[in-house]
């Protein structure tokens, strides 16, 4: 077996979640594979567009609910051809790759998901999961947006924020850039939504500390901030997960693209991550 | 181990024998570098060679390499590979094989480099160190296993260790070419080993190394030698442990592509660099220090990953050189 190669895998939906992305729904040509394909929230897939290259990319649908999506934003070369692409044509997946949330691990817990920008696609995965699988004690959600226009599942999100505590999802959020819609939206939840960045919105939140666990993906600058708040709630280091970006290749260790740390702490995102805890950033230089 | 002597008026007889397997590639002059070239005789190796400019890696990781022939939809594997000699490698350069055996064979194995490690007859030879060669304080000067034959050099032939069934097979099928071993070219043998061990000029202490590294993430010394480094990125291309990757699709017709995988450098600037514009390793002081922690990666199974045949000292065009990097580290953390 090639672990190289990818599966034919169906495009069968695409939906305009902002201008700058789309949500593509795929489903494995195989139905032996389609059946068998599971992963963990966290993990990533490589997209195969032959001809063009690859691209990893994390998987942003519930492994409770099928078939499998992804939230890709047209920012390079690849993700442009994709953006191109509609409902039919085929590319290939190959995966899943990573550690993944350990979630079995936080069953019973309280979960607190951490999004910033594009980082609400893996957390999604999360959520939906911890939703559907009814095991954890309460799910917070904080969401930091640029604008009304990038609040990514935009309808998924105005949903909970209206009926999220029938499913013991609390959720708030917060956008940078003023405009109509979010001043519209504040006003109608104004316990939930605000004018400002990720932390102001759990700055003056209590947590069980005891038994949270915090879950966080955004842009790289954003992780020192949100973990010194999370650290300043008094959550330990090894209660705080983060996942990582890097650029990879092939997903299974080799290409050498994604290692981080120094001599004897060295990892590979790919497969020792994409996440991680914050006692594995302590040790591990340049992972944060 | 087994050990045979094949006396010096069996070697080309040998070498024609080796010709069964397939192809046989050795160290070969080219101006005033050595490379590791297809061979038709004896007469053309150059068995007292300092070290190649490209090591062994070229021939299981290419520098370009087709992994896919895509034909529209259609994906074909392109593994064929036929057996092959590679003649006169050096015990450094075996050890390096080890390590990248240890990252492409770890699950899940990288398929075309498996098969090109399993085709592979490798013919280890020994030598003489240079100035550049640090490779006894690293403990690859001698090579125990990764190997299927061995040549030491005797005074009147070769003492040859058997290290693998593929050598055994050789050894068996060509007995005629063997001899026992005596007393005396084990006192030969013996005298060229504490000869050639004395001759190391070079030394890198690796005493407490990994940790060392570690505490001098700040050091000065690596913001003095980034600016002097060029960032051409040869040190990674003749570093035989180096083995970073990039894959692409060439179009090769109208309708047909092929994916290609191709050396890549963490000399260059797009080495960490991801889509949106964000470089995890942004400036040439971040590059630079990078591959000295790659190299000096400990794992307490196998060591260090550097294995001191230096390539990057001699074939680095502003003269950096990597035990002195790392001792002036050393030295400006206490």
């Amino acid at each position: 077996m090639n672990p190289y190669k990818s599966y034919d895998a169906r495009i069968i939906e695409v939906r305009e979640l902002t201008p700058r992305e789309k949500l593509f729904t795929l489903k494995f040509l195989d139905p032996k594979i389609e059946e068998s394909f599971t992963f963990i929230p966290g993990q990533f897939v490589i997209v195969d567009i032959r001809g063009y290259g690859e691209f990893p990319i994390s998987l942003c649908s519930s492994p409770t609910r099928k078939p499998i999506q992804l939230c890709i934003r047209r920012v390079g070369r690849l993700t442009r051809f994709i953006h191109k692409l509609s409902e039919g044509d085929v590319v290939g997946i190959r995966g899943p790759y990573g550690n993944g949330f350990p979630l079995e691990k936080m069953e019973g817990s309280t979960l607190i998901l951490v999004a910033g920008g594009l980082g609400m696609a893996p957390l999604r995965s999360v959520l939906w999961y911890a939703i559907d699988s009814g095991k954890f004690e309460k799910i917070y959600l904080y969401y930091g947006t640029k604008s009304y226009e990038d609040i990514l599942f935009r309808d998924e999100i105005i949903y909970l924020l209206k009926h999220g505590e029938k499913l013991n999802c609390h959720v708030k959020l917060a956008y940078e850039v003023e405009t109509p819609s979010c001043v519209y939206l504040e006003k109608g939840f104004s316990e939930k939504v605000c004018k400002g960045l990720v932390t102001d919105l759990f700055r003056g939140e209590h947590f069980d500390v005891e038994n949270s666990y915090a879950l966080i993906c955004g842009p790289p600058v954003m992780y020192k901030f949100v973990i010194k708040e999370l650290l300043d709630k008094g959550l330990s280091p090894g209660r705080i997960y983060m996942t990582l970006e890097r650029r990879m290749r092939c997903g299974i260790g080799k290409c050498g693209h994604c290692i981080v740390g120094t001599s004897v702490s060295i990892k590979y995102i790919c497969k020792d991550g994409p996440v991680f805890s914050y006692w594995d950033a302590l040790s591990t230089r340049g992972l944060i | 181990m087994r050990y045979v002597k094949l006396p010096s008026e069996n070697f080309p007889e040998f070498f024609e024998k080796l010709k069964e397997i397939g192809k046989v590639y050795a160290p070969v002059r080219h101006n005033s570098i050595y490379k590791f070239d297809i061979v038709q005789d004896l007469s053309e190796v150059a068995l007292d060679y300092t070290r190649t400019l490209l090591p062994p890696k070229k021939f299981f990781v290419k520098p370009r390499d087709p992994m896919f022939k895509i034909k529209g939809e259609e994906i074909v594997e392109l593994i064929e590979e036929k057996s092959f000699v590679l003649f006169g490698v050096h015990s450094c350069d075996i050890h390096a094989l080890k390590i990248l055996d240890r990252v492409y064979l770890s699950e899940p194995a990288d398929p075309y480099y498996k098969a090109r490690r399993e085709k592979a007859f490798i013919v280890g030879i020994s030598c003489m160190p240079d100035e550049y060669c640090f490779c006894k304080s690293l403990g690859t000067h001698f090579a125990m296993d990764g190997f299927d034959l061995f040549l030491h050099e005797l005074p009147d032939g070769w003492l040859v260790r058997v290290g693998s069934i593929k050598g055994h097979e050789v050894v068996w099928k060509n007995q005629e070419l063997f001899e026992e071993v005596t007393e005396e070219d084990i006192k030969n043998f013996k005298e060229f080993e504490e000869k050639r061990s004395k001759s190391f000029k070079r030394e890198l202490s690796k005493e407490g190394l990994a940790d060392i590294l570690d505490l001098a993430f700040g050091s000065r010394v690596w913001k003095k030698y980034a600016e002097k480094c060029l960032g051409c990125g040869n040190c990674t291309l003749v570093c035989p442990t180096c083995r970073c990757y990039e894959v692409c699709d060439n179009w090769i017709k109208a309708y047909e592509s092929l994916r290609i995988r191709r050396y890549d450098s963490c000399f260059m600037p797009t080495h960490g660099l991801v889509a949106g514009g964000h470089n995890f390793r942004q400036t040439r002081l971040d590059r630079f220090r990078h591959r000295y922690y790659c190299k000096s990666y400990f794992d307490p199974s196998s060591g260090f990953n550097c294995v001191g045949c230096g390539r990057c000292d001699e074939f680095c065009p502003a003269k950096i050189e990597h035990v002195k990097v790392l001792e002036e580290v050393r030295e400006g953390l206490i």
